[in-house]
Order: C-alpha cells, then structure tokens, then sequence
C-alpha cells in the first residue's frame, strides 16, 4: 500500500513559476492545501542560475506597446500576441509585488529601482539586482513562500507520473528520495513548474537537474509539447563547462571580438543593426558561430572547440564590481581569466528552450486540471526566439495566472475516484522497484545520456540540416532502444541517485525525441531554427506552432494557429 | 575523517526523518587543528580577564580595610606566582585584544551611524595604534617617567 | 593537457547496509582545471555509480554540494582540485547527520531557517498600484551582503557552537534574520529580536568567525551576529530609557 496525500492543488517544481503559483493560489484563497512537491529543495531549483535580470516597462521613456513589439518581432513573429500583451501589462505588477515581498532590486540615486539594457529591447526595462537576479528572486519567493501555512512542501521528491482518470489530472505519483517509497500526492489540479531540459545538450548552462521531467510527464498523458524545435544558445558561455556569462555584460557596454581584435557584430553584417552586441540571442549565436566557422575563432589552451572573445576592459572595475561582480567571480573561477584585465573566452551554449506543453494563457493544458508554467511550458510568449529577461518575469506572470486559474477550476472539480489513482501509484512502484538496481545486459546511465547529448549536438545545434536533424531523429531512437537495456548498480532504497538519473534519463529521451521530430519537420528558418537548406522564413507554409503528440507509434504531428494582433509579419531586421 | 562522538546533534530535526541517518560528527579538525586552537585560545583568555577582574576587586577591597589589609595585598601581589601570572596575563590579553582588533571589521556594518565604514586596514591600524599607544603611556605613567 | 591520478578517499553509508560511515577510495585520472565536484561525477559515471552527492547548478550558486573537503567545508563546485596532493578526503558535511554517503539532513536547518521569520514583515503589505518602494543604494548596501546566502551549510559544518548547543539557530539563519532587520521595507524586527536574544539565538555565539572564513560568498554571518547582538543590547538598554520616561511623564 501507498501513502496518500491529499490536497487541493499540487505543482510539481519549486522554481520560480511553482512558488509564484504556491502563493498566487494562497492568496487567492487562503485555507486551500498546497503540495509543493519538488526533486531538490526549492532554492537549489535552476532559477537560482539566471543572472542578468527580467524585463517589465519601467521607465518614463517606455511603452507596453514597444515592449510587446520587441517581444513579438523577437519572438520572430511566433509568439501569440494576446499572450505578449497581457505578459506586457502584468510585468510591471509582478515585479513590484517581488519589490514588496524583499527581492533586493538594484537602486538608482533616488531610491527608485534601476534598469538595464537587453539584447532585443528598444529601451532600459530589465529590472536587476547585480547579477544574481534568479538567486535573489528564488530566494526571496522562497523566503516569501515559508510565510504561507498552507503550502505543504515535498522536497525531494520525483515525480514519476501523472495520475489521470477520465482525461482528467488529479495528482501525482511522487517518489520520495529519502525513503525510496511511492506516495500517491493528489489534488483536483496539477501545475507543472519544472523548467527546462537543457541537459538533453552536452554544452549548456544548465544545472543537473534540468531534465525536462514537466514536459515529458505531460507528453507521456497525451498532452502535446508545443514549438520544441526552438532551443536558445545563449552567445556567451564560458568554455569546457558552459557556465552562463550573462547577457547583461553586454547590455553593461561589453563587446564581442574575432580573433583578430575586430567588433564583428558592428563590421559585418549579421542582422543587428546598430543594435550590435545588443542584437537578439538567436542572431548573435549565429554570427560567433560563423565568425568561427570563417576562422576568426579564439583557440583556448586545453578547450575543445574555438570561441570569440567578450571584452569588458573598457567597462573598468569599478563599474564591473558593481554591477557584475558575479561574472567576474565565475570567470575567475571557472575560467582563469579576470575580466577587468583579459576578454573572456565564450562560445554560444544551450541555454533555453522555448518549447513547452501546450499551454492556453490561462496555462491550462488540454488535459483537465493541468496546468504548466515557467518554461516547461509553452504558452507561446517566446515564439521562435526569446528574449532575454523576459523569462524571469514569464515565470511570475504565468506562474500567478496558472495558480489563480487553477483556484477557479477546482470549485467545480469532482476529486474522481482516489482508488484508481492509487491503484496507478501502486503499479508506478512496482515499475520502479523493478527498475532500482536491476541488472541487464546494457550500459550505464551515464553512457546512454552521453550518446543522447552527442546526437542531440550533432543534429540540432545553432545551425541545422535536413540531414543532420534526420539523423538525430534515429539517433535518439536508437539510444531509446538501448536504454531498455541500462544497467544499474545502486540496489539502495535511500537516496538512490543512480535510479533518479535513469528516470530523468527517460525523460530527456522523450523531450529529445520531440525537438528532433519538430525540428526535422520545420522546413524554414525562423528564430533559433536556422536550417541550412531552407535559409529564408516562410510565412506561407510555416507561420504556425507546431505539436508533437506522443502515441504508442511514435510522435505524432499537427499544427496550430499563431495568434496575430496588432503586428503582422514582417522582415526582423534589426 | 574524526571519529569522535558529538556531545549533542544540533542539526536534527524536531521529528526523526524517516530512515536511519549516521550522527553528526563534530567539525573535522576541531579542536587541534586549523583555526580552532587560536579561537580556544581566545576563549580562554577569558580566565585572566576573570582573575585580573577578582585580583582589582581584592584591591578595592584592601584598601577600604585599613593599611595592615592594603600591605597583605601588596605582599601577595608580589608572590613569584602572581609574578609568573601577571607576565601570561600580559602576554595572553595583548594576544586577546590584537585578535579581537583583527576581526573587528567583520563586526562592523556597512554604515556607522551616518558615516560609510571605512577601509578594514584603517579599522584595523587605528585600533593597533590606540592599543599600543595607551600601552606606552600606562608603562611610562607606572614607570613614573610621566609624574 | 597533463594526465595525473589522485586517490579520493569518500566517505560512504548505506543505512540499509552500513552500521557506520566507512571510507572507500577511488584513484581516478583528473584533469587540471577540475573541480572537486569533478572528480565525484566522474567517480559516478566511470567508476562507482552508486555514490550518493548532492549536485546541481556547478556554478557556485545553488548551494547543493557543500561538502567536508581534507576536513575543511567546501562547496565541491568551486574547490579546485590542484589545491590538493595525491590523496583528498571528501566526507559528508559535519555538524549534520548522514543520510547517505555524501547527503546530509536538511530538514534540521529548514526549521532553524524558518525560525528567524525569513520574510518581510509588515502590518499592512503594500499594495502593487502603490508602486515600488523608495530605497536608497546605502539602504540597500546595509543588508546586502547578507542577502547573498546561499544556503550550503558550510557555515553550519564549520561551527563550533552548533556542535556543542542543540538550540543554537545557527549561523546562515540568524545572518539572514539579521538582513531582513536591516531591510527599510521590513517592520518584523521586534518579533525577529525576541527570537533572536531567545536561547540559542545571537548571544549563544561565541564569535568563533569560522562561519565568516569558510563562507564561499563572503556573506560574513559572523558579522551580522555581532551586529545583531549590538544592536540587541542597545535595544534592550534603551528599553530601560524608554519605560522610565514613560512613567515620569
């Protein structure tokens, strides 16, 4: 027998978007039970790795119009525009609920809070607090959240599966790491908050924990994942490890450089504009990709790969310190070189995935009672390309919204029948306990994720091809296949790390299949989908999301309109 | 990896968790090494703030008890005890306040009342030079250099 | 790049299987530029992978791998291997109880983190149209730094005081309190105070400064103590000046 938990809602992650929702459903009606339940405590979750800031109209010079514009024309015309402009309009809201919940927002002279620039954004509207802006939000939702009694936390706690009667969501199988026993956790709704699945790629910024478990729970139910083709490299990662040099070094004034000392972004022409090192992510990965691929790359000692240099001498140490002490304390750290005297060596590196479960703007999925938020899911404020920064603030807005929407939903609700739920949990247990520490012919965990990150790079980098994407696809079945053959070692019931990493293992498995699929399947250029053989965007034939189904065949197809507004298509050109 | 046993468990939590943990084990290197002889030391030095606290009441004491009492005190004060005593006290409480000048920056908040803090160095050299100065005086004032 | 060996000697516990933590020692190739972290996910990957360590961002920002390193509280992320000879000892954080191999129990510091009222406290939250608060870079300044936390426990590994007082909250969880007293939005330090002048609050620290020196964010919790402290004992004499002019008036 299982244990039961009961609830009114669960959300699965501890991140951003998971306690924005916590406390959006506390507040909109106190009493309601809460399971937090998350596979770290929730200040490890990876918003805790976001540096440079999030965006929200601030200033007198500024507009929630040319902010939804530069989301929209960043989003390279795929983001849903009554998404935009409803993000547009809560931004502001959200952040300074953050300001009066304690998030230590930088300060200009005055007392007010100060803004910064952002590749994609016409103006100064990314809101920071040095450049551990993640940290400081993570930490002060977490803090805020403590204040909530009736938020229930499961930490560490992974969960297995979505339990679903009757094409309804109510409630999770959760296995609980310290013990190694299942737990039946449920609830009349379900909000997926579990971020990314960055450790699909080799080189990312990613922490360990980003395994796409959210969306790969919601795909296994039926629920499609929306726009998975579009994966951000973020420009400027630190060589070997991939550790996030934030964007904000660049909004600070900072430069690129090819090896020979030139400002590429400002010489040649790579779509930016005058915007240069301020250009959109998508743009800029492309040209320090070609910037190397022309032979202008930087060689650093005992580093594969080549890379460009981001020059922030002239920026001085004193504005350095101030306002990026974190980049220098990690360029320090993780790459030898002190940014107030030598240009960091940086290549673009995974960074995000726009790509989600599907999501209406209210985050519900086509599932009853469950919701998604953060970037685990895809509501479509991102479209092809996001914008950076805008994400921190996505995770607050839809956050809130999803935990709201979740509060209405459940009035009407019926709990449905807790034995069929337990029944489900009971044989997630047995298939788990089958799976600890068994014995078969195959290879480690390990050398199964590798040869998923090494097909996942081949074939869906900053650039693809036709044929390198269909490559993937049969690589990443032919590493599905042999993942029913991994062989485990830890027998544990306690804290069984190795039995976690097989489980999140299939469910990066499941997130790859579908960026492979969906990105094979997209036959144009658009955002971060740079696809050799088709250079151009094709409004005609491609302006629209793209689903991917999960059946017991195979991934299955289909497409969904793109919600226009104000803005029609046309050439993003910086 | 030291295998002495702590004498509490700090870190536990109020309700057991749900499988058997091993016990804490105190900080690796406590008490012999790294930094954690010079904080005993520390610690202890508050013995001869005690004892020149009890030897200064002892004072106070024999001279509201007439000569005969204040001529006892002096006498004992000059037993090659005390002697031995007064030279450690003198080493352990200059030791005591260089150390406790050294970490007083760390004390020290961003702000003091409506002045920024200033450098650790200049905290911590103004300090050292106060110490030694009032050093110097109170020996040339005991010496009688300065009456 | 050179190719060198060391021999990790890990400290290991199965509850199921182990009445006590034993060592067991991995002698590995490792590269120049690792970290000690590192060396635990190859020794996971290639070697033994039913080594339990907590891990996550790599980047000295989540807290998760604290760990005692030749005896020394370490986050593993940022500690370089070429800091150390032939042999490198990795035990389990200490001052905490050992769930599994390199896993200590948290749950411990969670309630100790929630005593100290981590949030902010007013009597009447702000609405959103009010806007933002005013606060001033030098108001901003004077909790800062504590608010850089990051929650690895090295502080808690490091005390000498947590290891021989059961009530003592501890160092992160006080510095914290500490910065949430000093924040110009906060109003809860009255109730933060009581706790904190409470046993095993502020005054149980006997200013060992280890939590200062092996913090790997430079946050200073033994500062924020003694500030704390200072600013309890002026409160509480103030008490006295205030009560007295209360009556005579």
């Amino acid at each position: 027998m299982v244990d039961v938990f009961r609830h009114d809602v669960v959300i699965v992650g501890g991140g951003g978007a998971g306690l924005r929702a916590a406390i959006a459903i506390s507040e909109a009606q106190p009493g309601l039970s809460i399971a937090l339940v998350s596979k770290v405590y929730p200040m490890r979750s990876h918003t805790v790795s976001a540096e440079g800031g999030a965006a929200a109209v601030a200033r007198e010079d500024d507009s929630l119009e040319m902010h939804a514009y530069d989301t929209v024309k960043g989003s390279d015309f795929l983001g849903d525009q009554d998404v935009i402009q409803y993000f547009v309009e809560q931004a502001p809201k959200e952040l300074t609920r953050l300001e009066h919940w304690g998030c230590p927002w930088s300060r200009n002279e005055d007392g007010t809070v100060s803004t910064r620039a952002f590749g994609g954004m016409t103006t100064k509207r990314t809101w920071f607090a040095t450049d551990k802006v993640g940290f400081h939000m993570l930490h002060t939702l977490f803090q805020t959240s403590m204040k909530f009694g009736d938020i229930d936390r499961y930490d560490e706690h992974f969960v297995t599966k979505l339990l679903v009667d009757d094409g309804d969501c109510r409630g999770v199988a959760a296995l609980d790491m310290r013990t190694g026993e299942m737990k039946a956790v449920l609830g009349r709704a379900v909000i997926l908050a579990t971020g990314g699945g960055g450790k699909v790629w080799p080189f990312t910024t990613n922490g360990n924990i980003k395994t796409g478990d959210g969306m790969a729970l919601a795909y296994r139910e039926g629920v499609a994942l929306k726009d998975m083709e579009f994966v951000q490299y973020h420009p400027t990662g630190l060589p070997g490890t991939g550790i996030l040099i934030t964007e904000a070094t660049r909004g600070e004034g900072g430069y690129l450089l090819n090896s020979e000392g030139e400002r590429f972004l400002t010489t040649r022409d790579y779509g930016v504009g005058t915007k240069a090192e301020l250009g959109p992510r998508d743009m800029i990965s492309r040209a320090i990709t070609q910037e190397i691929a022309a032979g202008r790359g930087v060689k650093v000692p005992g580093k594969i790969g080549q890379y460009s240099h981001l020059d922030l001498r002239h920026l001085g140490e004193e504005k350095i310190d101030s306002r990026l002490p974190f980049v220098r304390e990690l360029s320090r750290t993780y790459a030898n070189v002190d940014p107030v005297h030598e240009p960091i060596p940086i290549r673009p590196v995974l960074h995000y995935m726009m790509g989600g479960v599907d999501t209406d703007i209210d985050g519900a999925t086509e599932l009853g009672g469950l919701y998604a938020a953060g970037e685990t899911a895809c509501v479509s404020l991102n479209g092809a390309n996001r914008l950076g920064s805008n994400s921190l603030t996505e995770c607050l807005v839809f956050g809130a919204r999803a935990g709201e929407h979740a509060v209405q939903y459940i009035q009407g609700a019926a709990a449905g029948d807790e034995a069929r739920f337990v029944a489900q949990v009971e044989a997630e247990a047995s298939r788990v306990e089958e799976l600890r520490g068994r014995r078969r012919g195959g290879e480690k965990v390990s050398k199964v994720r590798e040869s998923l990150n090494d097909a996942m790079e081949a074939g869906t980098g900053v650039y693809r091809e036709q044929a390198s994407m269909a490559k993937a696809v049969a690589a990443v079945a032919a590493v599905k296949a042999s993942y029913e053959e991994v062989s485990l070692d830890d027998t544990s019931k306690v804290f069984n790390t190795e039995l976690i990493a097989v489980l999140e293992l299939a469910n990066m498995l499941d997130v790859a299949e579908t960026v492979a699929t969906a990105a094979v399947n997209r036959k144009e250029s658009r955002g971060a989908h740079a696809c050799s053989d088709f250079p151009t965007r094709n409004d005609s034939e491609y302006l629209h999301h793209s689903l991917v189904h999960h059946t017991p065949e195979g991934p299955r197809f289909d497409k969904k309109d793109v919600t226009l507004g104000v803005w029609e298509p046309e050439e993003r050109k910086y | 990896m030291s295998t002495s046993t702590p004498r509490v468990d700090s870190m536990k939590p109020a309700t057991p968790g749900p499988t058997r943990t091993a016990p804490p084990r105190p900080p690796d290197k406590f008490p012999s090494a790294g930094r954690y002889p010079a904080y005993l030391a520390f610690g202890a030095c508050g013995a001869f703030l005690m004892i020149s606290a009890l030897v200064l009441i002892g004072a106070v004491w024999a001279v509201g008890n007439g000569e005969a009492a204040w001529n006892d005190y002096r006498e004992l004060l000059s037993h090659p005890v005390f002697l031995v005593y007064h030279v450690a006290a003198f080493i352990g409480l200059t030791w005591f306040t260089l150390r406790l000048f050294r970490l007083f920056p760390a004390t020290q908040p961003y702000r003091i009342g409506p002045l920024k803090r200033p450098a650790d160095a200049v905290m911590v050299a103004g300090l050292y030079g106060l110490f030694f100065t009032v050093l110097a005086v109170g020996t040339l004032f005991l010496g009688g250099a300065l009456l | 790049m050179s190719q060198e060996t060391k021999t990790f000697v890990v400290t290991r516990f199965d509850p199921d299987k182990d009445e006590v933590p034993k060592t067991q020692s991995y002698e590995i190739p490792v590269e120049g530029d690792w970290k000690i972290l590192d060396a635990l996910n190859y020794i996971k990957d290639e070697v033994d992978p039913t080594l339990s360590h907590r891990w996550s961002c790599r980047m000295a920002v989540c807290g998760s791998c604290g760990m005692n390193v030749n005896g020394e509280p370490k986050l593993t992320c940022k500690d370089p291997v070429s800091n150390y000879g032939d042999t490198v000892e990795v035990a389990p954080l200490s001052n905490f109880p050992v769930v599994r191999d390199l896993v200590v129990e948290l749950e411990g510091f969670m309630e100790k983190f929630k005593a100290v009222k981590p949030w902010i406290v007013v009597a009447k939250e702000r609405a959103v149209e009010e806007g933002t608060t005013r606060q001033s870079p030098d108001e901003l300044a004077d909790f800062k730094q504590f608010s850089m936390c990051i929650n690895c426990m090295l502080c808690y590994a490091a005390c000498p005081v947590v290891s021989n007082e059961p009530d003592f909250i501890g160092p992160a969880a006080l510095a914290l309190g500490h910065r949430y007293n000093q924040d110009t939005r906060d109003e809860g330090a009255p109730e933060r105070n009581e706790i904190f002048r409470d046993e095993g609050g502020v005054f149980s620290c006997s200013f060992a400064n280890e939590c200062s020196e092996v913090c790997p964010k430079k946050v200073n919790p033994a500062g924020a103590i003694q500030q704390a402290k200072l600013r309890n004992v002026l409160d509480w004499a103030a008490s006295f000046v205030v009560k007295r002019g209360g009556k005579e008036s």
